[in-house]
């Protein structure tokens, strides 16, 4: 296998909490990701899935820079980007970009969808004037939009239109990474279709990778090749698409995907759904030991001290491309 | 805490600013006797550097040996200064004390005050809810024509319409001084029309909001009688803005209440606020500047302690 | 990466560059656009917008229209009774009729400056009285008149004041007997300052003993200026020509003049005139230098000898004799401006001396009329009123028109006013006041004030509170923490006592601010502004602080824009229609408060208007004798109306523009 294109390794985000004390510290910190880490290789699709509040915008904010992160390693191409100063983001900011959740909010009300898509280009200051406009135009086509359209403004766009003026925009630098936060939870379901078809028309065309993060295990399931499950600021699991649906290592995957319906009704009547109890804990004040634990529904009833005390580690399943991350489906020797 | 260093900064810059102007509160048109000049400055310590002056009118400390001089008595008492609410002689009116000024003033403009603001209230509250009531109706929209105009036009204004129709064309009330009951309505008036008015585009804008909710609603589909509802229901949530508007109407009116005043020749705080500036008298200008900032900081605070009771989502907190 | 290398994807079809001539078909509708069609969907919000844009332009070219003067225009001296033309009893102007057609005379004369003659009258028919009045003085100054009636009230008789205009040449008041010298003083100027034209008299006797200088040659005299304020006398006279034989020396005034042409003891020769005068060197011209120009003040020359010797063709020999200066010379009356002080060369035959002296408009009086009194005296004692009236001259009085300071712009406007409309002006639509002056051209002339606080303190307001509460908002955090605490407690000041405080200040420094070239009005309209900024803070940052944290900041952030350009591109253009809303509502509360101010008597000073101190003026007038209701109900309408239109203009854009309610609709 080639070497990633991107690889994060522990990667961790901490944003201070509450008014700051009288010696300058924050009072707490809330660990939104907590020692994330993956590769993404060239041409290949890696979704992020979990809950709300799990972390994946997070951590897609910090790999693409927006939020610079606590500690960790983001490396593109061996190239260390963690604690790089802007003008050294510069250059990967034209091989990672970023499609935005809400097609709402992610385009400037004020501006033609001409300038905003000539914006990265005039950014990075590429081509001149007459070449940006063609060049806008020419984007509009390739995401589907009619390019006599870009005099319009972003109000005069029906959602999923604008989340294809955001593609575009994510495109006009050609990147080879795309970071996709949620692109299409915002949109009506038969609007999602035509969005995912057309990610992946645009990922064969230009051999992109996606790291694409939904809540949608449907869409997660037809897009990606890879798929990282995320849980309270942590990968718990890891692994080939097909592998992680068929057979789910993690009680939290499992329990996730038992939440997928089954358009068979009868045996979506007989299935065994995992209802998980209670609620996620708070980021601010993470379980000890596994974070899972408190609602592991595998534990029954008598958690083992292990569960409780060590946290577990992301080991690569034997004979499989996967990882997880549990004491109990997948355990480690103790060190 | 805020409130301290906000005070803390009024007294000082205040101090400052009202000493650097030139020309001392006794330049009069004629020339004095230096002898006597010295004297008038040593009485109010004119003649002491400014640090000095400013710790002296600061207090508590005495930094004077003389005081018995200044405040007759036996000189057993010292002179406090701010921080024991004692703000110094007046300049001007030689005989008194800016505290006995005040004290003087004082109720007067509070009674003034209160006086506007019932009506400001009793007004924009019952005309707000009738408006909002009768929604759409002829009622509503003279009551919103009233109010536009009363935010528009200045109090002074409304003042001098007020003396016309109720003094003049119609001899109900007296035209201006101070003393009992009817004294006070004109000018009370003219001070809280203005608040009124905003009240009553506040209530009714509330008062709609709440009545198209679901708890109304039930309200109504309980039986109970639309007099219940409206009262025991829809008032409580609906009212809530004009709670919140009650900081700055007040202190509006607290300032406002220097136009009436010398509209309706009311001796109040106001007008010995707008005389002593001119006249340069420093201390009775300060102390009436810094008795406002306290009416006004402790108003604002009350009417946020009584938006947190009324609505329980708010938290003291995060206002 | 090398800077311009375009992509290398191939995107698209590749005939953009057909399409792009069709694109402007395609064009959108920008939110702004969008907010302009919403506007005017809003009925009243529109026809407010409109109202103001009336009221601004009608309050700009005030000076355009044909009203009356906002000033006092009758110097009576008891105050009259407010009036109100209406009723048809009281007090009437007839405007003048007759357009004066030169712009300089509209500039100086009429409108601006007009003297008031006063008499009072006895008599059934005063109409009558005041035409036939009316036509002597016109008869006997030549100048159109504006009538004012007061009708005997009690014991007092029927009063009538003509107005007329006064003119450039009109004499200014002097003190003569100061100077000893009589001469004719000529006024010329604005109100804003001018130049007097004194032409003296040339003292007879020294005037004859100089022409006697040289073999009693007949020569030129001439008035230089010399250094400073110094007048000089030069006398220039031809010597024959051929000249042989050379000059032995020059007799002047029965003296030999000593070779070296200094003349310390000439000056001798000025006592036979005024004190003032005195002679001093005489100097020579050599013909060569005469060439030069002979205007330059010329400083002593060599011996005369020397003069004698050269060849000469037409020499001329100038004598120069220092007169002293000029403000001893001139006038004990007139206060001239030292640095303007100027004497301008003049011409001998008539034997004056003309005197050029730069002076500010306060100086100007007009004494024309002591001499006009004069003759409308005599010009009364022949006329013989009908049916029996008489007439008596009480007064003949000058005064200033706009004693305001106006700009280039407005003085033109004066100046197309007097060429359009000439002394035509419209009547007292509104009544008058107290002192006989046009409300509704006060109410006009008011608009301008609260004009000009609309625009100062909302710029004022507008920079600091943009730029504080964008700073705020952008840094966020701490700063931003500390930085809305302190608006906190600057909004729990009593801003009122802060803003009557800075206004005292700014009265003791006038005259110092006036050296740095600050109006106290513009600081005046600047305080309002600086204590208006509180909520524009809280706004903007508010609006930053969210936009902060949108999608599309993030998104340009990705793209790698650097901060000037999020700033600049998407903050600014998205703050701005919020900014544009709170402007609109931030205007009435200026102008409230700067009537509020000017109400209390801190704010705009008379002679100037503006509607708070018209609205005093009405209050003022209340009393229980009479109701001048006009007083109070006019500059109310206009304050009233203005500000609502601005409330409702202000909702309707808050409507049309609130980016809360666009995009998911």
């Amino acid at each position: 296998m080639s070497a990633p294109l991107l690889e994060v390794k522990d990667l961790h985000k901490h944003f201070p909490i509450g008014s700051t004390g009288f010696r300058g510290l924050p009072k707490s910190y809330l660990h939104a990701v907590d020692g994330v880490s993956f590769n993404l290789h060239k041409g290949e699709t890696l979704g992020l899935v979990g809950e709300s509040g799990c972390g994946k915008s997070t951590t897609a904010r910090a790999v693409i820079g927006l939020h610079p992160a606590t500690s960790g390693s983001i490396k593109y191409e061996g190239k260390e980007l963690v604690g790089g100063s802007t003008s050294d983001w510069m250059p990967y900011r034209r091989k990672m970009q970023m499609i935005f959740q809400d097609p709402y909010a992610s385009l400037d009300p004020r501006q033609t969808v001409g300038s905003i898509l000539a914006e990265p280009l005039k950014v990075h200051k590429m081509g001149r004037p007459n070449w940006r406009k063609t060049r806008t135009m020419e984007l509009l086509e390739a995401v589907g939009l009619n390019p006599r359209h870009i005099h319009r403004y972003p109000h005069e766009f029906s959602g999923g239109q604008r989340q294809r003026i955001g593609i575009a925009r994510a495109l006009a630098l050609e990147p080879d990474v795309i970071i996709c936060d949620e692109p299409v939870s915002a949109l009506d379901v038969s609007i999602q279709a035509q969005v995912i078809n057309l990610l992946q028309e645009l990922q064969e065309r230009f051999d992109l990778a996606y790291l694409f993060i939904a809540h949608d295990l449907a869409v997660v399931r037809h897009i990606c090749k890879r798929v990282a499950v995320m849980y309270l600021g942590r990968i718990v699991e890891i692994a080939d698409r097909d592998d992680l649906f068929a057979d789910p290592q993690h009680p939290y995957t499992r329990s996730l995907l038992s939440a997928i319906p089954h358009p068979d009704p009868v045996f979506e009547r007989s299935r065994e759904r995992i209802v998980l109890q209670g609620d996620v804990p708070s980021p601010l004040d993470p379980p000890s030991g596994c974070s899972f634990h408190p609602r592991c529904p595998e534990i029954d009833g008598v958690p083992k001290d292990r569960c409780k005390t060590e946290q577990p580690k992301l080991v690569a399943v034997a004979g499989e491309s996967r990882e997880t991350s549990c004491h109990l489906t997948c355990p480690v020797p103790a060190r | 805490m805020w409130f301290a260093v906000t005070l803390f900064c009024v007294v000082t810059i205040s101090f400052f600013m009202m000493r650097s102007v030139r020309g001392g509160p006794f330049d009069g048109e004629r020339t004095l006797d230096p002898a006597i000049e010295r004297n008038i400055e040593a009485r109010y310590h004119l003649d002491w550097p400014l640090p000095k002056q400013y710790f002296q009118y600061v207090g508590p400390f005495n930094l004077d040996e003389h005081r018995a001089e200044i405040f007759g008595g036996d000189g057993s008492k010292v002179f406090g200064g701010v921080t024991m609410l004692e703000f110094g002689p007046s300049f001007k009116y030689k005989d008194f004390t800016v505290d006995q000024i005040i004290s003087q003033s004082l109720p007067i403009s509070a009674l003034l005050g209160m006086v506007a603001m019932m009506w400001a209230l009793a007004l924009g509250v019952s005309a707000g809810i009738a408006s909002a009531l009768k929604r759409g109706s002829r009622l509503d929209l003279a009551m919103r024509l009233a109010a536009t105009g009363g935010i528009a036009l200045p109090n002074f204004v409304i003042a001098g319409f007020l003396i016309i129709f109720f003094v003049f064309m119609i001899p109900l009330l007296p035209v201006a001084g101070w003393g009992s009951v009817k004294y006070m309505l004109l000018p009370g008036f003219a001070l809280g029309a203005p608040y009124a008015a905003y009240i009553a585009r506040l209530t009714r804008t509330g008062m709609l909001e709440v009545l198209s909710q679901d708890h109304i609603r039930t309200a109504h589909a309980k039986g109970l009688a639309p007099k219940t509802v409206i009262m025991r229901h829809a008032l409580k949530g609906g009212l809530l803005p004009v709670v919140s508007y009650l900081g700055p109407a007040i202190a509006g009116v607290l300032t406002g209440s220097l136009v009436i005043e010398k509209i309706f020749k009311i001796p109040g705080l106001g007008t010995h606020f707008i005389n002593s500036a001119l006249n340069r008298d420093y201390t009775l200008a300060m102390g009436v500047t810094i008795l406002f900032t306290v009416l006004i900081y402790s108003m604002n605070t009350i009417v946020d302690l009584a938006y947190t009771m009324l609505d329980p989502r708010i938290d003291l907190e995060e206002m | 990466m090398a800077k311009n290398e375009p992509g290398h994807w191939q995107l698209g079809s590749g005939n953009m560059e057909k399409i792009l001539s069709e694109v402007a078909a395609h064009k959108g509708e920008s939110l702004w656009q969008d907010a302009w069609r919403r506007l005017r969907r809003n009925k009243a919000a529109f026809y407010s917008l409109i109202f103001l844009i009336l009221f601004a332009v009608t309050s700009f070219i005030a000076p355009l229209l044909p009203i009356a003067s906002p000033m006092a225009l009758t110097l009576q001296e008891e105050p009259q009774p407010p009036s109100w033309p209406w009723d048809g009893t009281q007090l009437e102007t007839q405007p003048g009729s007759q357009a004066t057609s030169s712009l300089g005379a509209v500039l100086n004369n009429g409108w601006r400056h007009r003297s008031t003659i006063t008499f009072n009258t006895e008599g059934d028919n005063l109409d009558t009285v005041a035409t036939e009045l009316s036509d002597m003085i016109e008869e006997v100054t030549g100048r159109t008149t504006a009538i004012n009636r007061v009708a005997s009230k009690g014991d007092k008789p029927a009063q009538l004041f003509f107005g007329i205009p006064n003119e450039a040449d009109d004499t200014p008041r002097t003190d003569w007997e100061k100077t000893g010298n009589e001469g004719k003083v000529t006024f010329f100027g604005t109100s804003a300052g001018g130049w007097l034209v004194l032409d003296l008299p040339v003292d007879e006797a020294l005037f004859n003993s100089w022409s006697t200088v040289v073999d009693k040659r007949k020569g030129n005299f001439y008035l230089v200026p010399i250094e400073g304020n110094q007048a000089g006398l030069r006398y220039e006279f031809d010597l024959p020509h051929p000249f042989e034989g050379g000059v032995k020396g020059i007799t002047f005034n029965g003296r030999n003049l000593p070779a070296d042409g200094k003349l310390a003891d000439l000056s001798v020769a000025a006592e036979a005139s005024d004190d003032a005068v005195d002679v001093a060197p005489l100097t020579w011209d050599s013909p060569e230098e005469d060439a030069a120009g002979e205007a330059a003040p010329v400083a002593p020359k060599g011996p005369i000898a020397s003069l004698a010797e050269a060849p000469l063709e037409s020499p001329t020999i100038h004598l120069l004799v220092q007169l002293g200066e000029t403000k001893n010379v001139l006038l004990d009356g007139f206060d001239l401006r030292d640095d303007t002080t100027v004497i301008s060369q003049g011409d001998s035959r008539d034997k004056v001396l003309f005197f050029r002296a730069n002076t500010t408009a306060k100086e100007f009086q007009g004494t024309f009329h002591q001499d006009l009194k004069r003759q409308l005296d005599s010009a009364l004692a022949s006329l013989s009123l009908a049916d029996g009236a008489t007439a008596t001259l009480i007064e003949v009085e000058s005064e200033n028109g706009y004693d305001w300071d106006m700009n280039g712009i407005s003085h033109l406007m004066i100046n197309v006013r007097g060429k359009v409309f000439g002394l035509w002006q419209t009547g007292n639509w509104m009544g008058t006041d107290s002192k006989g002056r046009d409300i509704f051209s006060r109410i006009i002339w008011g608009s301008r004030t609260s004009l000009m606080v609309a625009f100062w303190a909302t710029l004022t307001s507008l920079l600091i509170g943009v730029t504080y509460g964008a700073f705020s908002g952008y840094k966020g955090g701490k700063v931003d923490n500390a930085m809305m605490r302190f608006v906190d407690i600057l909004y729990s000041l009593p801003f009122i006592f802060v803003v009557i405080f800075l206004i005292t200040l700014t009265n003791e420094y006038k005259t110092e601010l006036d050296e740095f070239g600050l109006d106290r009005e513009v600081i005046f309209y600047l305080v309002i502004g600086a204590i208006y900024w509180l909520t524009m803070a809280r706004v903007v940052r508010g609006q930053v602080l969210s936009l902060k944290n949108a999608e599309f900041i993030e998104a340009a952030r990705v793209l790698g824009a650097s901060t000037k350009r999020i700033l600049f591109v998407h903050l600014v253009p998205n703050v701005l229609s919020i900014v544009i809303v709170y402007l609109t509502l931030t205007i009435p509360a200026v102008m409230l408060f700067e009537a509020f101010l000017s109400f209390l008597g801190m704010g705009i000073e008379p002679p100037k208007v503006s509607w708070g101190t018209l609205a005093v003026d009405g209050t003022e007038a209340i009393n229980p004798l009479k109701i001048f209701w006009w007083l109070v109900f006019f500059p109310a309408m206009a304050m009233g109306s203005t500000l609502l239109a601005l409330n409702i203009l202000g909702d309707g854009l808050r409507d049309a523009l609130d980016p809360k309610l666009r995009g998911k609709d």
